[in-house]
């Protein structure tokens, strides 16, 4: 299929209003422009897998996603109304989590403080309810992650494994009931049974309405967890294909050749 | 057996078995030859838990500054210009009213720490040079001001009781540590700010990931450091009545040499108030058991570098192993 209509195709695939959408989004760093023009959006319960080669733009996308760094042109529909994401606190309120590559826990904290970082539960002095958040974060764990080793919310993170820590950031997503998650090259510290996991897990938030987006080097593991794809390649978008419209080799040529 | 259990899992494990081994050593020193080393009179219990207070106050705003990831050299010089401040506005009861004076000498503190945070973390440059120029500055501006003078003052009997009175073995400048202490620990464990400075120290990306406001942290802590300096100079100068010029100076390194010993990580994220407070006591008893035994000057500094190193290595060891 010619590349025209295939992004044709992918774009009348657009089911309802989607969540988060980007027109014409463009991002310049001084005279350097890592994405130009690109047209991108996320509906809910939909995996979308983000591929391409180093410094093809894909995680300054993810870091416009999540109010990290400000966009230069163009817009930003949330649930179809324009909307500027200009800090972390916007990304928050919308539902949007970053699930970073090199896996933004802080070792020599334990997991209770890791996963409530940031969104402590305090009294009106700022004293934190220890009691309570040990409690969620107990239950977080045993029924959102399930990840075997994980004993006590109270573990420091440091001793972990890289799933574990991989659980325990996907445990801080989920908790906060976000409905996008972004994945910074999830499984690029895991071991295969762990990526695995990883995956699995992917699949299983997709089926209870929450979306992901995957920027990944692993086309494999993106093709096992993705309903789209889209691959940039020097800022801009060079494809957009639904899963059923393409394989594992398109989205290698895509990725490699432009 | 559960009970050494629990002092095991603490933080400051190794610390506190060091420092209980240093007290059993002078206490038995102190039963046996009670003339020539007079550890457990009451004149030398007193004059030890009073000595140990500025050293430990000081190590406790360094310590939570550590912890949040950076360093203060200038609490040594602060500590002296904020109690000179203090002295010198006070003017023995010529001037404005006591307490507005240590007010105002707290404020000063804390403008220096406002000072040191809002420089390295706006200008993005290593808070250690921000404030090696702070030790300088500062007590430049103190040596100018009291044009190398001894500042005198007369506290009067009510502060007079608050910042050094004694009775028998409570001393009130230890119990300013104590509360202190025990605020901080407060902070640092159950508060929201302080799980926040944990978080800075620990791992400055993630935590600014996550959302939270690094800079507006560490300047906080800087901030609390800067007043914990001024307040360690004003009980410091309140028990000899006087501002020396002098006051303060190389206390910043003894102060970061308590934190070490206490088990802070010079990289942040690590540590306890328990710990700065044993490693502050630990140096102070050190000094104190030297001049008791009149060793050379020399010796303090020959076994606190000892020390210091032989901390970090322990610390080091024992940290991988519960990895």
């Amino acid at each position: 299929m010619p590349e025209a209509a295939q992004q044709e195709n992918a774009a009348n695939a657009v089911p309802e209003t989607p969540i988060v959408a980007m027109r014409g989004l463009t991002k310049r760093y001084g005279s350097i422009e890592a994405l130009s023009d690109i047209d991108f959006h996320i509906s809910a319960g939909e995996a979308v897998g983000l591929l391409g080669d180093n410094g093809a733009g894909k995680s300054t996308l993810i870091k416009i996603l999540s109010g990290i760094v400000p966009h230069t042109s163009g817009t930003i529909l949330y649930e179809g109304k324009p909307t500027r994401i200009r800090s972390r606190n916007d990304s928050t309120a919308m539902g949007i989590e970053t699930i970073y590559q090199d896996i933004a826990l802080v070792d020599d904290m334990n997991i209770m403080r890791n996963i409530f970082l940031g969104r402590e539960e305090t009294n009106a002095l700022g004293f934190m309810r220890s009691r309570s958040m040990r409690k969620k974060a107990m239950e977080v764990l045993e029924h959102t992650v399930g990840i075997s080793g994980i004993t006590s919310p109270e573990q420091i993170v440091r001793g972990l494994s890289g799933g574990q820590k991989q659980a325990v950031a996907l445990a801080r997503a989920v908790y906060f009931k976000n409905r996008i998650l972004l994945f910074d090259e999830p499984t690029s510290a895991l071991s295969v049974r762990e990526t695995d996991k990883t995956l699995d897990y992917i699949v299983q938030l997709k089926g209870e309405g929450i979306s992901s987006v995957l920027v990944t080097h692993n086309i494999y593991d993106a093709y096992r967890v993705a309903d789209r794809f889209v691959v940039l390649s020097h800022g801009r978008k060079v494809l957009e294909v639904d899963k059923a419209q393409t394989d594992v080799e398109e989205l290698t040529r895509f990725v490699v050749s432009h | 057996m559960s009970a050494l259990r629990v002092v095991l899992r603490l933080k400051a494990a190794n610390i506190l078995l060091v420092f209980v081994a240093v007290q059993v050593v002078c206490i038995v020193m102190g039963l046996c030859f009670p003339r020539s080393f007079p550890y457990l009179s009451l004149n030398h219990v007193q004059l030890l838990l009073k000595s140990m207070a500025p050293l430990a106050i000081l190590s406790i705003g360094v310590g939570i500054l550590m912890i949040s990831g950076e360093f203060d050299l200038s609490v040594g010089s602060n500590c002296a210009l904020s109690a000179y401040i203090m002295a010198m506005t006070y003017n023995d009861g010529k001037g404005i009213p006591l307490l507005v004076a240590i007010a105002l000498a707290l404020l000063c503190g804390g403008a220096i720490g406002l000072f040191n945070g809002v420089i390295t973390t706006r200008a993005k440059i290593p808070s250690f040079i921000v404030t090696l120029g702070g030790l300088m500055i500062w007590r430049g501006v103190l040596l100018f001001v009291s044009g190398t003078a001894t500042a005198s003052f007369e506290t009067g009997k009510f502060a007079g009781a608050v910042f050094t009175g004694s009775w028998n073995v409570v001393q009130a400048q230890f119990v300013w540590a104590v509360l202190i202490g025990i605020g901080a620990h407060m902070l640092l464990e159950k508060h929201r700010l302080g799980n926040h400075m944990f978080s800075v120290g620990g791992n400055q990306d993630a935590a600014r990931a996550i959302g939270v406001k690094t800079d507006a942290v560490k300047t906080k802590a800087f901030i609390i450091c800067g007043m914990l300096a001024a307040f360690s100079g004003i009980i410091s100068s309140a028990r000899v009545n006087s501002v020396s010029p002098e006051l303060g100076k190389n206390m910043e390194l003894q102060a970061i040499a308590a934190c070490v010993v206490g088990g802070l990580s010079l990289m942040g994220g690590v540590g306890s108030i328990l710990g700065i407070l044993l490693g502050a006591a630990l140096l102070a008893t050190i000094r104190d058991v030297l001049t008791m035994v009149r060793a050379p000057g020399l010796y303090l500094d020959l076994f606190v570098g000892v020390l210091i190193i032989v901390a970090v290595i322990f610390n080091r060891i024992t940290r991988n192993k519960d990895v």
